[in-house]
């Protein structure tokens, strides 16, 4: 990551001394763009449209094949509320809003780490003050708002998206299955029980002194050592966690808020990464998705709540059961 | 009409918080001016089928409606229920006004009536194990929690002797109907005391009939002090931070024992800044914004 933004530190400075760079390979290969800098500020004039028309379209659009990965989202943790099956069984649902989602940087399969292309993708707009230069400079290039978060997602080739593209919360379907990560709320330093799950000791019957405390720390003589990772107290939470497997009960075009199942880690207002499940018991739910995402831009219309379909509506008259 | 129309605008003029003397005050006024042109009498009829054989049977004269449109919509009692008030949290408003809409979606199909705890309330449900069945529970409503679409009230009456209880959810889709069999409210907000007092104050007939109440004016407060059960208690109600005004303590517990208890008091919190939340503002929004929806 440094290495990157040292480079983009050096591209910054020669754009203002005026002088020409000499830009090596892969140098080369980080601009997605083909005019060279020289020395002079070039003036884009290409725009989504002459690429389309142009023959060799380096963002075309392919339809999804098995096996193919494609982007996620980055989403605000909103909340959560009860949602009701039309059997009348109670489930809770978490609320992901996907505010300001774009994606922003490209790298294809040797820029990144030889097997698969990457996609960056930023969501939640922020101010451009008091932030490097470097980070900035990743924005300036796709045209987009600086954003809070950036995460990479590996994608298939068939899957690539061309930065500045938004990225809205129709990409998920309702019935579709999700994993999402995000930063789980800190807890500071914790004790044995707490951060481990450990039993602890007794109140009373003698115990001195000794009711939170995790005991022995293994075996006796023989290793005469204690071994590397043994759970201990320290600080606890604050790490990056995957909750995998959740459904998304239903998506609100009109807000861009996701529904998904059960908890996800985080406290409220929180940054979430969100993609397709990897489980392999989910993947046929996850068949023909909006590939490679969903474009407001197309032909397709569709209503301002989305339901899955065990999922009962408000607005339905109580004649179920 | 002139006057009443001035009434009217000066009351509207008026801070809030005497608004309550204001609509009495308002009241007294128009029945004292209007004494005869109090009540436009209009009769809904209902005709039934008359059996062509067999001796007619007798159909009692049908019963007049009474409306009064002399009461204009302003002093019609103004109740937005509690779940729509949002918890004073860093949450993002979209998701309390994303709830809001759901909220009043099943409202414009479910009619859930307007009730407080201490209010006697008969629900319907259909049994999640036996299609097409109905399950009617009568009992008084001990407490109201929760916010958004997750909001409950838990009901409390005595059945053959056993005190039940049970937590409903207000926008569960097997919630079939809401009605209120006598509204008032009671001295306290919560009256989870009345599970140590005694049975006779829980207990309410299932085929109560419906008590007749006012759309307008005020909810009647019942002062019923409820005698308890010899101690101990399932919560030391006598603590100040129960706040409990409906009890007769001085029939259960000894003067020493009140002092005693007024140790656990906590006579700052009445001025702790940081747990003042003021929603007046944010119900009127609120309010307005719900009774547009349901009209649409």
């Amino acid at each position: 990551m440094t290495a990157l933004t040292c480079r983009f530190i050096k591209l910054a400075d020669s754009l203002l001394r005026r002088a020409p760079v000499t830009v090596s390979r892969a140098g080369a290969a980080l601009q997605s763009r083909a005019p060279i800098i020289q020395g002079i500020r070039t003036h884009r004039t290409n725009t989504w449209w002459d690429e389309h028309l142009t023959e060799d379209n380096p963002w075309p659009r392919h339809e999804w094949v098995e096996g193919s990965r494609r982007v996620g989202l980055v989403a605000v943790k909103l909340g959560m509320m009860p949602v009701w099956t039309k059997s009348g069984e109670r489930q809770v649902v978490t609320m992901l809003q996907v505010q300001d989602c774009h994606v922003v940087k490209h790298l294809s399969k040797e820029e990144y780490d030889g097997h698969t292309a990457a996609l960056i993708v930023g969501g939640k707009n922020v101010s451009p003050f008091h932030r490097p230069e470097g980070y900035l400079e990743v924005f300036r290039n796709a045209g987009v708002p600086p954003k809070q978060k950036l995460t990479t997602f590996c994608v298939s080739d068939n899957a690539i998206i061309k930065p500045g593209t938004p990225l809205y919360a129709a990409h998920f379907r309702p019935g579709q299955y999700v994993d999402v990560t995000a930063k789980t709320i800190g807890k500071g330093f914790q004790g044995v029980m707490k951060r481990w799950g450990f039993k602890g000791q007794p109140a009373s019957h003698g115990q001195t002194k000794t009711h939170r405390r995790p005991g022995s720390l293994g075996p006796g003589g023989d290793p005469a050592k204690v071994f590397k990772g043994k759970k201990m107290p320290g600080r606890m939470g604050n790490i990056y966690d995957t909750t995998h497997g959740l459904k998304v009960w239903r998506v609100n075009t009109k807000y861009n808020i996701l529904y998904v199942n059960g908890s996800v880690p985080g406290h409220r207002n929180c940054l979430v990464k969100v993609r397709d499940s990897i489980l392999p018991t989910r993947l046929e739910n996850n068949k023909n998705p909006p590939f490679p995402t969903f474009f407001a831009d197309g032909d397709e219309e569709i209503p301002e709540d989305l339901y899955d379909q065990d999922m009962f509506q408000f607005g339905e008259p109580m004649s179920f059961i | 009409m002139f006057l009443v129309h001035t009434l009217l605008c000066q009351r509207s003029n008026m801070a809030a918080c005497t608004r309550r003397t204001r609509q009495m005050l308002g009241l007294l006024r128009i029945l004292r001016n209007f004494p005869q042109n109090e009540r436009l009498l209009s009769t809904s009829v209902l005709r039934h089928n008359v059996a062509s054989d067999g001796p007619p049977k007798f159909t009692p004269p049908s019963k007049p409606v009474i409306i009064d449109k002399t009461q204009k919509e302003a002093s019609l009692r103004r109740f937005l229920s509690p779940e729509f008030i949002p918890p004073r949290q860093r949450t993002n408003t979209v998701k309390f006004s994303v709830e809001r809409k759901d909220m009043i979606q099943r409202r414009k199909v479910l009619n859930i009536p307007e009730f407080y705890a201490g209010s006697i309330v008969a629900v319907t449900m259909t049994d999640p194990h036996v299609n097409g069945s109905l399950n009617r529970f009568v009992g008084i409503c001990i407490q109201r929690s929760g916010k958004g679409l997750g909001a409950t009230f838990k009901l409390r009456n005595v059945v053959d002797g056993q005190g039940v209880e049970i937590c409903y959810e207000l926008y569960s889709p097997r919630m079939r109907k809401i009605e209120v069999l006598k509204l008032e409210k009671r001295l306290d907000d919560n009256l989870m005391y009345l599970r140590d007092a005694l049975p006779e104050y829980s207990t309410f007939d299932f085929d109560m009939q419906p008590v007749h109440y006012e759309i307008t004016g005020d909810v009647p407060v019942n002062p019923l002090k409820v005698k308890m059960r010899p101690k101990p208690w399932s919560k030391r109600w006598e603590r100040p931070k129960f706040n409990i005004k409906g009890i007769r303590f001085d029939l259960c517990l000894t003067p020493e024992m009140m002092e005693h208890a007024q140790k656990w008091a906590e006579p700052w919190r009445p001025y702790d800044m940081l747990k003042e939340y003021d929603t007046s503002s944010l119900e009127e929004q609120i309010f307005k914004e719900v009774q547009e929806n349901l009209r649409k």
